[in-house]
């Protein structure tokens, strides 16, 4: 059977310290915008923490969520790509092929987590930090639309090594590098189409919830809500 | 006495293309000017990237997309005028078309640019064409906006037609009143029309029939327009009303556009006796007919939002209403409702500068509609984490400023080189009707059949 | 190419021109009238009417329909990409490219065939007077045959006020 790549997200795991952020960055050959074009909405952060303030001090709540590219299903960004940039794959990824982009926008707007990226200009990196670019990885120009591919590098590796070690792919093999990097544990990768895995398992806890279900993307990332234990007084 | 020779209708309308006066020159320069600054920001941007612009995540289009929408809006001029106008045989058309579809023909062309514009690689253009490329893909004919690709360039192709074959009799009539030069580039111009009663029957006929066409053609552009919004689940634009308001604004804004026009034509080539008050009337009260449309579709998609109460569209109705962009929104309902309904209402306003007050205001507020669109809805969208604001850079105001030279600009000089009213049709209009049917032989043969007989 | 022609000033007189020309035994093919409007409300405007183009213009929709439909469903079927969860070759996307190719369609049949029969752009030499722009309207006939000049010459002098011209 085919892969069907998913993702959970343990909300309770999550402590918000986006290690998960800066290793995406790292992985993904992802551009810095600096302080000045950050402040004008330039940042790119293919995997952000949004942070959500209840109540008032000094009641105050701070609520995690990691968003992400869900890699929908009926995913609203790929129809309007009018050169097939966006595009769904056998194994269920939402594809973004940068050759084809020729930077319209409008997928970025019809994505309703807003979860895609542009380069407003050509990436820049000052030495040395140019050696530390992820060579599994293109380095996008500017005009090219970008967003979380679920380390779709990893998951090519991960089958190839498998191939070649002439085996099948263990639940665990792939590990995205925000799964990888997450001290807690919070993040969750793996085949939906394989029964046994931990991915596959936990999408069907029963403290599972997607992001803005009702909307019909059918997105492909789980979150993992919060239990009540946490809204005592650590009794 | 014969009343198609010898008119000074021909000599009025043809002389603007024999003498220039030094405000022309004056002008184009400084039209000009201002057009090459916008060409200059455009490098400037393709050069530097997009990046110069204001754009930003998640406000991905702006300015860009708000000009597009509006001169898009403004090419629907011509289309009413002339086609539905010629359709219905009304008079008072006549010396009106031919500045409605240079209108329809210019804007269409300066609104297409703007996708352009707006694009991050801006030389990949053309991948929008269905063309047999060597990468073996096609365009995505799903996507709203290879639809705009298709619609804009056939409704383009069928309003350069539907401008240019008209001319070609008047063409022939300066050929024949030049010398030099003008000879034979009017000469070319004019394909050798002689105006055989068969050229006249075919040239009619062919009209008539892109009359017909090119309607449902301007209604279905502006309409896959606002697809460009609809099919996107942004709050406020998700909405079923945005085909038919997008029309109907496009038809507002296309007849402020004309009223304006014919003002600044009737001025500058001492067009009085062929442009009247009457003709501006008319135009204004359809003008007004057009705000009180255009005032019901807001009315009817804003009721609807706030009933449902949706929190995320929601945001996006009072962040226009009562929020950041409550100044514009309150200004645009002024330009486009109050301010037309006062005017064109009482007919001691409704003059031709009363027309042309009202008209600046509605292009005003009609600009300002297709922002509070596109802005506010992608700033508020579903996870408010992610909200933002917009702002416009030079690069976007330069460029912008340059499209509307770049309309005056190519305004005047189709008027230097073409009779901006069509002379032909306007001798139609003054032609002397045939005598009624003779009938004296058929009475002779009536008397005697009625004859009293002893 | 030889010609024998009137100019007119007044409509009335061309309609009466046209008349004695056929009264002299001319056919309506071989009798030229020109104007700078077309004079619709007049007998002699009548002939030549083109409601056969409709149908050029139907047919040029349906070329275009049919280049549409096969444009949209057959480049979707090369290259299958799932988007949005959409069928391969999605049927209401396609009908709007369908549409706006079909009008397109309409509109370049009618204006080539509008070219082609209306003869533009001419080369060949053709009679013409520069004096029909300034609004008189030429009748007249193109190789008068020689023993009908002057019947001709006579019908043309006796429908009106007109200056008779003649190209040898």
């Amino acid at each position: 059977m085919a892969h069907r790549w998913g993702m959970v997200v343990d909300l309770d795991r999550c402590t918000g310290c986006e290690a998960c952020v800066t290793a995406c960055h790292a992985e993904n050959n992802i551009p810095t915008a600096g302080p000045q074009e950050a402040a004008r909405g330039r940042a790119m952060h293919w995997l952000r923490v949004e942070r959500y303030w209840e109540g008032d001090f000094p009641d105050v709540k701070v609520k995690f969520r990691p968003v992400l590219c869900q890699q929908c299903d009926n995913a609203p960004c790929e129809a309007v790509c009018p050169t097939y940039a966006a595009h769904q794959t056998d194994e269920g990824l939402n594809a973004q092929v940068y050759n084809r982009c020729i930077g319209t926008r409008y997928c970025a707007n019809a994505c309703m987590y807003n979860v895609r990226f542009f380069n407003f200009f050509n990436p820049q990196w000052d030495k040395p930090l140019h050696l530390q670019l992820n060579p599994d990885v293109s380095v996008r120009e500017v005009g090219v639309m970008e967003k979380c591919t679920f380390c779709v590098q990893r998951i090519k590796a991960g089958k190839q090594t498998a191939k070649a070690e002439g085996r099948e792919l263990h639940d665990g093999d792939i590990q995205p590098a925000c799964a990888q990097s997450c001290p807690s544990g919070a993040i969750i990768f793996g085949d939906l189409n394989d029964h046994e895995s931990r991915a596959a398992r936990l999408a069907h806890s029963p403290r599972g919830t997607k992001l803005l279900e009702d909307l019909g993307a059918e997105p492909k990332v789980t979150y993992l809500q919060r239990q009540p234990w946490h809204e005592s007084d650590g009794q | 006495m014969s009343r198609t020779v010898n008119n000074p209708l021909a000599d009025d309308l043809v002389r603007p293309l024999f003498r220039t006066s030094v405000w022309f020159y004056g002008a184009a320069l400084a039209l000009a000017t201002v057009v090459l600054c916008g060409a200059a920001a455009w490098a400037y941007q393709i050069w530097y990237g997009i990046g110069v612009a204001g754009i930003n995540w998640p406000v991905y289009w702006g300015f860009y997309l708000t000009n597009f929408v509006f001169w898009i809006g403004i090419s629907h001029a011509g289309t009413l005028i002339s086609a539905i106008l010629r359709l219905v045989n009304a008079r008072w058309r006549r010396p009106v078309t031919r500045c409605a579809e240079v209108i329809t023909v210019f804007a269409l062309m300066i609104g297409a640019m703007f996708p352009i514009i707006h694009l991050g690689k801006p030389w990949l253009f053309f991948w929008l064409a269905p063309y047999p490329s060597s990468r073996e893909i096609w365009p995505n004919f799903r996507s709203p906006l290879v639809w705009d690709f298709f619609a804009i360039n056939t409704y383009l192709t069928g309003s350069l037609l539907f401008l240019l074959l008209p001319m070609i009799p008047d063409f022939a009539l300066v050929r024949d009143r030049a010398t030099g030069w003008r000879k034979h580039f009017y000469g070319a111009l004019a394909l050798g029309w002689q105006g055989t009663t068969k050229q006249w029957h075919r040239l009619e006929a062919g009209m008539q029939i892109m009359a017909i066409a090119i309607i449902p053609v301007a209604v279905s552009v502006h309409t896959i327009v606002s697809f460009d919004f609809s099919m996107a689940h942004v709050p406020m634009w998700h909405s079923t009303i945005f085909g038919p308001y997008f029309v109907a604004g496009a038809i507002f804004s296309g007849i402020a556009a004309l009223i304006i026009a014919m003002a600044v034509l009737r001025r500058m080539l001492k067009l009085e006796a062929y442009l009247h008050p009457v003709h501006f009337d008319n135009l204004a009260k359809l003008l007004l007919l057009m705000s009180l449309l255009w005032g019901y579709f807001v009315f009817s998609e804003r009721l609807t939002v706030w009933y449902g109460n949706s929190p995320s569209e929601m945001a996006v109705f009072w962040a226009t209403q009562r929020g950041q962009y409550a100044p514009l929104y309150w200004t645009m309902v002024v330009c486009n409702f109050v301010l037309p309904l006062v005017i064109l209402s009482f007919r001691a306003l409704r003059t031709i500068g009363g027309a042309v007050v009202a008209s600046l205001g509605v292009l005003l507020g009609m600009w300002l509609e297709r922002f509070l669109i596109i802005i506010p809805g992608l700033a508020h969208k579903e996870l408010s984490y992610s909200w933002g604001s917009y702002s416009p850079r030079p690069p976007e105001l330069a460029i912008m400023a340059a499209t509307f030279a770049a309309m005056a600009l190519l305004y005047m000089l189709f008027s230097k080189f073409v009779p901006i009213i069509s002379i032909w049709e306007m001798k139609v209009g003054n032609q002397p009707h045939p005598p009624a049917p003779d009938t004296t032989e058929h009475e002779d043969e009536m008397a005697e059949l009625w004859r009293a007989r002893p | 190419m030889t010609a024998l022609y009137a100019l007119y000033d007044d409509p009335h007189a061309v309609q009466r021109a046209v008349d004695g020309l056929r009264a002299a035994g001319l056919a309506d093919a071989d009798i030229v009238v020109m104007s700078s409007e077309p004079f619709e409300e007049y007998e002699f405007s009548h002939r030549d009417s083109a409601n056969w183009l409709r149908w050029i213009a139907g047919f040029g929709g349906v070329t275009g329909l049919g280049v549409a439909y096969w444009l949209t469903s057959y480049t979707q079927q090369a290259w299958p990409l799932v988007t949005s969860g959409m069928p391969i070759v999605s049927p209401w996307p396609n009908l709007i490219v369908i549409f706006e190719m079909t009008m397109l369609g309409a509109i370049l049949a009618t204006v080539v065939t509008l070219l082609i029969t209306a003869k533009l752009p001419s080369r060949l030499p053709r009679l013409y007077d520069p004096e029909v722009t300034n609004g008189y309207i030429l009748v007249g006939v193109q190789q008068p045959a020689a023993d009908l000049t002057p019947t001709l010459t006579a019908a043309l002098e006796r429908a009106g006020e007109g200056r008779i011209r003649t190209i040898d």
